[in-house]
Formats: structure tokens, C-alpha cells, sequence
């Protein structure tokens, strides 16, 4: 038999059992020490009946034997319930007198003064009169059973009442005890993945205190720690991108300054290794930070305006090719807004590189968290498409690209708990490329 | 234009201003942004170009006390932080713009002549005067179907009156414009540019008002 899995039902069970088998043991320690007892005070009671009855049955005797008459009957009030009854023999075991309800049978012969156990029967017996005259009172064992066991059940009968009543109470006192720990636990489960604040663990039992200071001291290293890495990552492409951009600049001054034509081209082949270096770089950043965490941000933000902001920014370099559909309302998620964005714009570059005939590439937002990238093209094989989110990873395609995006868009659907599907031929068309990014159920508040 | 260009590495800046000032615009550099506080106090600036982390301290403070101020001086931040959510804070700021380095300078030119033609009040670039079709963002004007070539200064100069119709511009306010601070200007440089202007796309394309200054040509 499995027990239950929570500390409360444990408890609960074990501290009931206990107490039941407690209170049993009580009982059954009582019940037998009261059967002792009880039966030193009924043969107390059958030895003085004994005692009592032996003279008058003496003196009865030799009065009959004096009138000579035959009563051999004691005359009795009236019916009544005995619990004892009694013989008085003489030497040879002749009765001479018994009580009215007195069963001959029951009565061992006389073997000496004291107690005798029958299969039945507790018997008392004395002799008076040298010995020529015996009785002997004999109580029925039922009785006494009948009594220890109105004992037994009077002792038993407050369990029945107990055992609820004690389940009841130290489920109720467990549960009371408990109230600090499901409140931490509630605050652990309340916050969202990005949330990395400390929990708060007053009132907690004492042997818990260091398990929330360890969880504390956890949460606080990993943010720490991630925002090192963010930072890291923020002045590393502050740092990298600086001299880039002088270069580019500077080269792009010397094409335009150059005296001569074989120094212009010499100058837009080094522009031209600069654009790709810092693509690459830009992509080997997103990358790292895709893979790094601190995917989820600390409070719900609304997607819609930055999708709208990343279109509008990516729209004015390439024409006015983008079209967005976005929900009336807006689209609250808790993944980082950094994150999304690079996500997003990563889609929406990939889709705009590989667009065959340079049509509009769709970009569309549902209200439950889905991103889906649509550009046209011929149908990209199923094995292509497997392959597509590995870094380096191509497509069958001209288009230079870094190789990186789908890999960061991988990175980041699998860091925030999203998923990441790549369709072709696109939903509802016969050719075309379909990237479709679906927010994990707890991202969306 | 006049630019307020704020940037602290010399091997961008330097292209920067190179390139700004051959387009025609007058540019002015500073590597700080206490400098660029003092220039800010010491001339007009049709135009910022921000940096956001220099030696002493942060561009976008700079930007939210400059808006407090009162200065609507169009800024286009010049950053290396790529993250949407900088560029947010960047244009809550106050910013008009927002370029991420490396940038091309073809581009850098393109954006600087949108927030100019948003600030003259017309985002389109295609202005018609009389005989003459302007493009401010191909920078040609076309003189009875045949493209008329200017210089750089002389388009900056003509480009001034474009978005600014009807209004007089005086000597001084075109000189700034035009000549960066410590450049050498000669004295009569400007009506020497209004008189080439006048040569090419008409005599009445530069009206003289006399005293003030000069404005678009009433070609009506």
C-alpha cells in the first residue's frame, strides 16, 4: 500500500494511527487489570455468601433432624434471577439443602474448602461441622464475562468516536502548521519565469528557514549571475560594434573621396568585409544571449508596439514590403521584450532574404501569442526543413545570410518554453515558407 | 543644416563629420557631453546627432534634460545598444530617431533628411516650385525636365529656403548653417552662393529682402 505523498496526509495518518493504537492499548491495559479486580470482588462475594449461608444451613439441619420432619426445601419468597446458587451436602454427598434454582449438575463433589473451576462455573466451597456438612456456592462464568465485557465496551466506545474526531483534529492542527510552507510555495508558483526577486519566508517553521535562505541565495546568484552576462553581453557589443562602425564609415568616406576607380573598388571590397563582419558579429551577440537566459522578462509587456516599431524600422531599408497584421488588442507576454524583437526580427529578415519574387512578406500576431513569418518561394524539402534551425545551417538558396538566424530563433523558442515550427509549402498556399513561433502557455497573462 | 554631431570615438566621428559636411551641412563635433552643452547655449542647431555612452555620462539624460528645457531640437541617437527595449527608452526620451552603429552613411544622410522634412511641417520629399522640381531626399532639383547640379553648399543653402517657404532667413542665421564654429567664413560668401543659386535654377528662385535677409523666391 502506497501512503500519501504530501507531509500532510503522512502526518495526518501516522499521528491518527497513533493515536488510536495508544488509546487501544490503554484499554486493553485497563480492561484486563479491571477483570482482576472484578474477580477478586466477586470471590470475595461467593466466599462470604458461602460463609454466611454455611451457619444458618448448620443450624437448620439439626433443627430438622430434632423435629424429624422431611423438608428438605428452604421456602423462598419468590422467583427470582440468581447469580449464585448453592448446595449444603452432607459427608456421603447427600443434598440436604440447595438453593430453588440450583442445578445439581454443575457441582463438582466436595474435594476440600476454597475455590473450583468448572467448564462453567466459579464454586466456592467450606465445610462445617467437621466436615460432615459442605456447601458450596457456585456463580455462572458468563456472568462475569458479561460483565467484563460491558466493561470492554464502555472502554471501546469512545474510539469509535476518536478516531474521527483525532483525524479530523490533527488534520486540521497539520494543515494550521503547514499555512507558512504552502504560502512559500504559493510564492515560488505566483512568479513568472523572469521574476527572480527573493521570496519572502516569514513564518516559516524553523527547520525550513535555511531551504528558503538556500532558494533565496539561489535566485539571487542566478540574477546576478544573468545580469553580468546581460551586461557582458551589452558592452562586448558596445565594444565591437564602435570600431565597426568607424571602419565602415571611414571606408565608405574613402569610396567616395577615392581618386581613382581601382582604389574605389579595392575600398568596396573592404566595405563589403565589414558589412559581413558585423552581421556576423551582430548574429554571434543575438546568439550568445539567445542561449544565455534571461529570455523572460519581470512583468508582462505588450508585443504589439515593438512588432510595430521592429516592422516600421526593418520596412524603411527594404521598401515597403512588410505587412502586419496585428490584434486590436494588445498581446501581453512575459518573454523578454530584448528577446522577442531579435526573435521577430530575425523571422522577418530570413523571410525577406529568401522571398523569391521580393512580394510582401506577412507578418501577423494572434491575440493568443502566435508569430507567423509568410514569404513566397518554391516549397523547401521536409529533410531541408529539419535541418534549417541548426547554426550555418542553409537553405537550398542564393541569398547570402550569416546562417544564424534560425538558430537564434531556435535558441530563444526553446529558452522562453515556446515552440518553434518551420512550414512549407505555407498554411493555406501551395508554395511559399511559413515560420510560425507559439508562445508557451505560461508566457501569456 | 547645422549639426551638433556627439561622438566620442574619433575614427567614427571624424567620417561623420566628413560625410555630413560634404552633403553641405555645417557640423559641428564634440566628444563630451558638457561640450555639447555649451555649444548647445552658444548657437542654433537645426539638427543633434547622439551618442549615448560618452566619457562623462549617459546620452539619454542628457536627451530627457535637454526636452525638459524646452529645446525641441530634432536628435538622432548615434548608439551601439541594438535592443529594442534601448530604443524604446531612446524615443520616450524625446529622441526623433534612433540609428544603430555600424550604420551606413547613405542611410545616416537619408534619416537626417526625413527629420528635417518632418520638422519643416511636409514629409514629402517632392516639392513643386514653379518651373523647378525639388527631391529633398534624392537632393536633385529638375529645371524644365533637365537635372540642374548643385554643390553641397549650394543645395544646404537652397535646401534651407525649401523648408522653410516663405520665410526670411538672414545672413547670419544662413552662415551658421552653413559654416561649422572655427571654420573661416568669408564675408561675402553667402551672397556669393544666393548669386550661383540665382544662376542656376532662375533669378528668382532667392528673393533679397533687403536689410533682413533672403527667402524662397514668390514664383506663383
Amino acid at each position: 500500500m502506497r501512503g500519501p505523498a504530501s507531509l500532510q496526509g503522512r502526518l495526518s495518518l501516522w499521528l491518527t494511527l497513533g493515536a488510536v493504537l495508544l488509546w487501544a492499548v490503554a484499554a486493553a491495559w485497563t480492561a484486563v487489570h479491571l477483570r482482576h479486580e472484578m474477580d477478586e470482588v466477586f470471590d470475595s462475594a461467593l466466599e462470604e455468601a458461602a460463609q454466611r449461608l454455611l451457619p444458618l444451613a448448620v443450624r437448620d439441619i439439626i433443627a430438622r433432624e430434632k423435629d424429624d420432619s422431611p423438608d428438605q426445601g428452604v421456602a423462598t419468597l419468590r422467583e427470582h434471577d440468581e447469580y449464585f446458587t448453592y448446595v449444603v451436602r452432607d459427608a456421603e454427598g447427600q443434598v440436604l439443602l440447595r438453593s430453588h434454582r440450583a442445578d445439581l449438575g454443575v457441582f463438582p463433589p466436595f474435594s476440600g474448602m476454597g475455590f473450583a473451576d468448572t467448564a462453567t462455573h466459579r464454586v466456592y466451597s467450606d465445610a462445617a461441622l467437621r466436615g460432615t456438612i459442605t456447601i458450596s456456592v457456585a456463580e455462572p462464568l458468563a456472568h462475569r464475562w458479561d460483565v467484563a465485557r460491558e466493561a470492554l465496551i464502555g472502554l471501546a466506545l469512545p474510539l469509535t468516536l476518536i478516531v474521527p474526531a483525532s483525524l479530523f483534529g490533527v488534520w486540521a492542527a497539520v494543515r494550521a502548521a503547514m499555512a507558512p510552507i504552502r504560502r512559500f510555495r504559493a510564492g515560488i508558483e505566483a512568479r513568472g519565469g523572469g521574476d527572480l526577486s527573493p521570496i519572502p519566508a516569514e513564518g516559516l517553521p524553523s527547520e525550513l528557514q535555511p531551504n528558503a535562505r538556500a532558494v533565496n541565495l539561489l535566485l539571487d546568484r542566478l540574477r546576478r549571475a544573468l545580469e553580468a552576462e546581460r551586461s557582458f553581453t551589452a558592452n562586448s557589443a558596445h565594444e565591437l560594434r564602435t570600431p565597426v562602425a568607424g571602419a565602415l564609415a571611414q571606408v565608405q568616406r574613402l569610396i567616395v573621396e577615392a581618386p581613382d576607380e581601382d582604389t574605389r573598388s579595392r575600398a568596396r571590397q573592404v566595405e563589403a568585409a565589414l558589412q559581413r563582419l558585423a552581421r556576423l558579429s551582430e548574429k554571434l551577440m543575438q546568439l550568445a544571449r539567445a542561449e544565455g537566459g534571461r529570455l523572460q522578462a519581470e512583468a508582462p509587456v505588450d508585443l504589439a508596439p515593438i512588432l510595430r516599431m521592429l516592422v516600421a524600422d526593418m520596412g524603411r531599408g527594404d521598401g515597403h514590403r512588410i505587412e502586419l497584421t496585428l490584434p486590436d488588442a494588445g498581446v501581453r507576454a512575459s518573454i523578454d521584450p530584448d528577446a522577442f524583437a531579435i526573435l521577430a526580427r530575425n523571422l522577418i529578415e530570413n523571410a525577406l532574404h529568401h522571398d523569391a519574387q521580393d512580394a510582401p512578406v506577412q507578418v501577423s500576431l494572434s491575440p493568443k501569442g502566435v508569430l507567423r513569418v509568410v514569404n513566397t518561394g518554391p516549397v523547401v524539402p521536409a529533410d531541408v526543413l529539419g535541418r534549417l534551425a541548426r547554426p550555418f545551417e542553409r537553405g537550398p538558396t542564393d541569398a547570402h545570410g550569416s546562417g544564424l538566424g534560425l538558430a537564434i530563433v531556435a535558441a530563444i523558442a526553446a529558452g522562453t518554453g515556446g515552440r518553434l515550427d518551420l512550414i512549407s509549402p505555407a498554411t493555406g498556399r501551395a508554395d511559399g515558407f511559413e515560420a510560425r513561433f507559439s508562445m508557451s502557455r505560461a508566457e501569456m497573462r | 543644416m547645422r549639426i551638433l554631431l556627439v561622438e566620442d570615438d574619433t575614427i567614427l566621428g571624424a567620417a561623420v563629420r566628413d560625410h555630413i559636411t560634404a552633403e553641405g551641412h555645417s557640423a559641428d563635433w564634440v566628444g563630451r557631453l558638457d561640450r555639447a552643452g555649451e555649444h548647445l547655449d552658444a548657437a542654433p542647431y537645426d539638427l543633434i546627432l547622439l551618442d549615448l555612452m560618452l566619457p562623462d555620462g549617459r546620452g539619454i539624460p542628457f536627451l530627457r534634460a535637454l526636452r525638459r528645457r524646452g529645446d525641441v531640437t530634432p536628435v538622432i541617437i548615434l548608439t551601439a545598444l541594438d535592443q529594442i527595449s534601448d530604443r524604446i527608452e531612446g524615443l520616450n526620451a524625446g529622441a526623433d530617431d534612433y540609428l544603430t552603429k555600424p550604420f551606413d552613411l547613405a542611410e545616416l544622410s537619408a534619416r537626417l533628411a526625413a527629420v528635417a522634412r518632418r520638422y519643416s511641417g511636409n514629409p514629402n520629399p517632392l516639392v513643386g516650385l514653379g518651373e523647378l522640381q525639388v527631391d529633398l531626399a534624392a537632393r536633385t532639383v529638375i529645371r524644365d525636365g533637365r537635372r540642374v547640379d548643385l554643390t553641397a553648399r549650394e543645395w544646404a543653402l537652397f535646401e534651407a529656403f525649401v523648408q522653410r517657404p516663405g520665410q526670411v532667413i538672414s545672413k547670419t542665421q544662413l552662415e551658421d548653417r552653413l559654416y561649422a564654429f572655427g571654420s573661416e567664413v568669408e564675408s561675402n560668401a553667402i551672397e556669393v552662393h544666393v548669386s550661383r543659386l540665382r544662376k542656376k535654377l532662375g533669378a528668382g528662385a532667392v528673393e533679397t529682402v533687403r536689410g533682413v535677409g533672403y527667402r524662397l523666391g514668390d514664383r506663383r
